[in-house]
């Protein structure tokens, strides 16, 4: 049978007055809320999942709170994770207003409905929801229409997506939590100076014969005296072992012998032992220079700002052989200054003291120690080509938190700040800095205790003889 | 009896043991073209806390919260039993050296055996994330994988305890209503078979410094003659007290037994001295020129350059008086050399520990 021809059931007049009389209910006893499309970064297939997501367009739209009397769900819970919030809200929009003022702005191919995986920001509770269904048929098609969405909506469950609206107070819900990395960075470098002497009959390399083995830390070297006789006048070194590679290995082999004093007024190479350390078997040989050979005066200006030694070059020998050429390295101190420069070589056959010339640390160069970082802001290394978010940055302590990792962020490397964000686009110049130092351990975490536990365990409970399997902490 | 104040912190060191292997789990999130976008750590706690401390640290403020952040690990001490398997003889004792008290010796009965069951739960937002986790944990649990926990650090008692994956579950609510979250929960359970440890006993009957032994021409000691007396002390192989007494002022090279010191005074001859690491015996001593033996009490004969320092390891050499000099001074676990005398009887009398006198 078909529909009485003389009734209407609903004219578009009808409906649109339903749809306008809603409006202005809502209007009139809603809230603002904004709506907050997902973008899609990243998706799996087969698990489908989609791991990376984006929040970065906002609007605004009224709701009316179903839930007048307080949150659904069961409110806070204590887990073994810690404390779950289980705040549930229902949301009821306008279709009409939705689909005005919302879908025109929207690429994506169900821009006409509000979606589920979207996030909802409530101002009332400075909160984010994350719409889990989207009721579209309650009430049930009134005059043959439907006029409203009811969103159900939970409280969103951080993990590292990006929420980069224009909006502070958005923005600001995720700015403490989640997994932050820092990045200590460098102020404005400065270069070290130092100057040199020539010295007679000196020891000017130390030729390493045999490595040895077993050693636990870098062995003393002794050097035979100098029948000079006075105290500066007797040569000192320094041994450099191998770094500790490989599982469960705990000692090292000597690499190299660096001096730090070449001593004056031998006549004869003197002879050189190794001791001390737990190790055995290492051995070298000096060679001594009998006329201009080079030694470090002093330090006269320790720089400022190294993140790692420096490259040391030093002017060349008269003599014209390459191995008469002095060579040194630099040793950083903990504070970042130049604390030691040792010769691995000093020459020989120099007439003036030659010129030492230090780099400047990654930090000094033009432009670099300045400049602001702003929250969501995209950072690049300029070596390793890593990118990671601001989370936030202090000027005064230059510590930048940072998330959403790609890469690995090398030490002393510039990092250059993008200065743009969607929501501050091209403002002011970028910041550039040098990294200090890095610390991938979420220090900011309220409920990881990953350190904690890491240094009680390094703290003599546990025996890493054979080292940790699941790597260094 | 029961009752006697100790505390080892075993479990303790065992729940934190477990906790570290766990601390360095990483999950990483690719974008569409596989390219790593975001890498981060997945927190680890201890699972169960005082409610308040929870709800002070971890929602300070009480606006603008999130639901939870995901990936979290928690891990949490379940039960612990008795482990007949290994029990090893109850009489048995461990006993170590007092370093506070010297001449004391630490003692402590064997162990009883001990497994102590642990939970490790991991909650994930994404399903990829579970995977990757659990990818990083698995392998090395064959099923089981050793740590060396200090168990009780005073008597240096380091044990390996192995830690048996025993079971795997998997939770998935993806099921049902629209209104009902997800939650990915997995929940590793494993046994870490440790050791408990009593009271450790200090023990006055101290170490042995001193060994005596009598010998007679016969079994029945009324009318044996006492014949032989061996006694011992130790003799110390390194110097302890840095005399620092001379040194040399020319290099010495491996195979020369005559070195030139600074000033002969102090030395003697038969003294043992000690120049690196090096051990030496004095044979002779002619002005500042002293002729040695090379490499004594198993050392290892080397160079040493102009300048080296002599130690002297001083002692008094004969068992029948006290301990001095760095022979006195030897450190417990160290290794030493022996004191010997003997002496030769013609008479019927015994030695009286007691007394300290033949009587």
């Amino acid at each position: 049978m078909a529909l009485n021809p003389f009734f209407l059931q609903g004219s578009p007049g009808e409906q649109r007055l339903v749809q306008d009389l809603i409006n202005e209910q809502l209007r009139m006893y809603g809230v603002d809320i904004y709506y907050m499309p997902r973008e899609y970064l990243g998706t799996k297939t087969v698990i489908k999942e989609n791991v990376l997501a984006k929040f970065e367009d906002n609007f605004i739209i009224e709701a009316y709170v179903q839930n007048y009397e307080g949150f659904q769900g069961s409110g806070d819970l204590m887990t073994k994770f810690g404390i779950r919030t289980t705040d549930e809200l229902t949301l009821v929009i306008s279709k009409e207003r939705f689909e005005d003022f919302i879908s025109p702005f929207s690429m994506d191919l169900l821009a006409t409905r509000p979606k589920e995986g979207d996030l909802i920001y409530f101002p009332l509770s400075d909160s984010l929801f994350e719409i889990k269904f989207v009721e579209h048929e309650n009430p049930f098609y009134q005059l043959g229409k439907l006029y409203m969405y009811q969103l159900t909506c939970e409280l969103f469950e951080y993990e590292d997506e990006v929420i980069d609206t224009s909006i502070e107070e958005i923005d600001d819900n995720v700015q403490n939590i989640g997994y932050i990395a820092t990045l200590t960075l460098a102020g404005i470098g400065q270069t070290a100076e130092a100057s040199t002497t020539l010295v007679d009959g000196s020891v000017n390399q130390i030729i390493l014969v045999n490595d040895g083995y077993g050693y636990t830390s870098p062995p003393a070297v002794s050097i035979s005296t100098s029948p000079n006789g006075s105290s500066t006048a007797n040569a000192t070194a320094v041994a450099i072992t191998t770094s500790n590679t490989g599982s469960g290995s705990t000692t090292f082999s000597v690499k190299e012998v660096q001096i730090t004093n070449p001593g004056f007024g031998y006549t004869q190479p003197p002879t050189i032992v190794f001791s001390g350390a737990g190790g055995s078997g290492a051995s070298a040989r000096a060679g001594i220079g009998t006329k201009g050979v080079v030694k470090i005066l002093n330090i006269y200006n320790p720089g400022a700002q190294y993140a790692t030694p420096p490259v040391v070059s030093i002017s060349t020998s008269p003599t014209g052989l390459s191995t008469a050429n002095a060579t040194a390295v630099a040793v950083v101190s903990a504070g970042g200054t130049i604390a030691q420069i040792r010769l691995t070589n000093a020459g020989f056959g120099y007439t003036l003291a030659p010129t030492i010339t230090i780099a400047a640390p990654s930090a000094g160069g033009s432009g670099v120690g300045t400049g602001n970082f702003v929250i969501n802001e995209v950072i690049t290394g300029e070596s390793s080509l890593s990118t990671a978010r601001v989370k936030s940055w202090d000027k005064d302590t230059r510590i930048l938190k940072i998330s959403n990792l790609a890469g690995t962020f090398a030490l002393g490397e510039i990092i250059v700040g993008s200065a743009t964000t969607f929501s501050t686009p091209g403002i002011g110049t970028t910041a550039r800095y040098a990294v200090k130092s890095i610390q991938y351990d979420d220090q900011y975490d309220t409920y990881a205790e990953n350190i904690i536990i890491e240094n009680e365990a390094d703290g003599g409970i546990l025996d890493f003889t054979e080292t940790n399997p699941f790597g260094t902490f | 009896m029961i009752g006697q104040y100790f505390y080892h912190e075993i479990l303790r060191k065992t729940v934190i043991g477990f906790g570290t292997l766990f601390n360095q789990i990483e999950i990483r999130h690719s974008d569409d073209n596989d390219n790593v976008q975001s890498r981060m750590k997945v927190p680890l706690a201890y699972g169960p806390m005082q409610k308040f401390l929870a709800k002070i640290e971890q929602q300070p403020q009480l606006k603008g919260r999130a639901a939870i952040t995901l990936p979290r690990m928690s891990f949490e001490m379940t039960g612990i039993s008795y482990d007949p398997s290994r029990k090893a003889s109850i009489t048995q004792t461990f006993k170590t050296c007092n370093t506070g008290e010297l001449g004391n010796i630490k003692k402590v009965y064997m162990p009883v055996p001990y497994n102590i069951n642990f939970q490790l739960s991991i909650a994930t937002k994404l399903n990829d994330d579970m995977l990757q986790i659990l990818e990083q944990i698995l392998p090395y649990f064959q099923p089981g994988l050793n740590i060396t926990i200090n168990l009780v650090s005073s008597i240096g008692e380091k044990r390996d305890v192995p830690i048996i994956l025993e079971n795997i579950n998997m939770t998935d609510d993806y099921e049902g209503s629209f209104d009902n979250r997800r939650a990915m929960i997995s929940t590793l359970t494993f046994t870490a078979k440790s050791y408990l440890f009593g009271k450790i006993a200090d023990n006055s009957d101290g170490l042995i410094k001193r060994v005596q032994i009598d010998m007679f021409d016969d079994t029945n000691k009324v009318t044996a003659r006492r014949i032989q007396r061996y006694a011992a002390t130790p003799r110390a192989i390194k110097d302890y007290n840095d005399d620092a007494t001379t040194a040399i002022n020319q290099d010495l090279a491996a195979e020369q037994t005559l070195l030139s010191v600074n000033s002969a005074s102090g030395l003697s001859v038969d003294d043992y001295i000690v120049i690196n690491s090096e051990n030496m015996q004095i044979r002779s001593i002619s002005g500042n020129d002293v002729t040695v033996y090379r490499g004594v009490d198993g050392t290892t004969v080397s160079d040493h350059v102009a300048g080296s320092i002599v130690n002297i390891i001083s002692g008094t050499r004969t068992p029948d008086l006290p301990l001095t000099g760095d022979d006195n001074l030897i450190v417990a676990g160290d290794d030493f050399g022996f004191n010997e005398l003997t002496s030769f009887y013609q008479d019927y009398k015994d030695y009286s520990p007691s007394q300290g006198t033949d009587v």
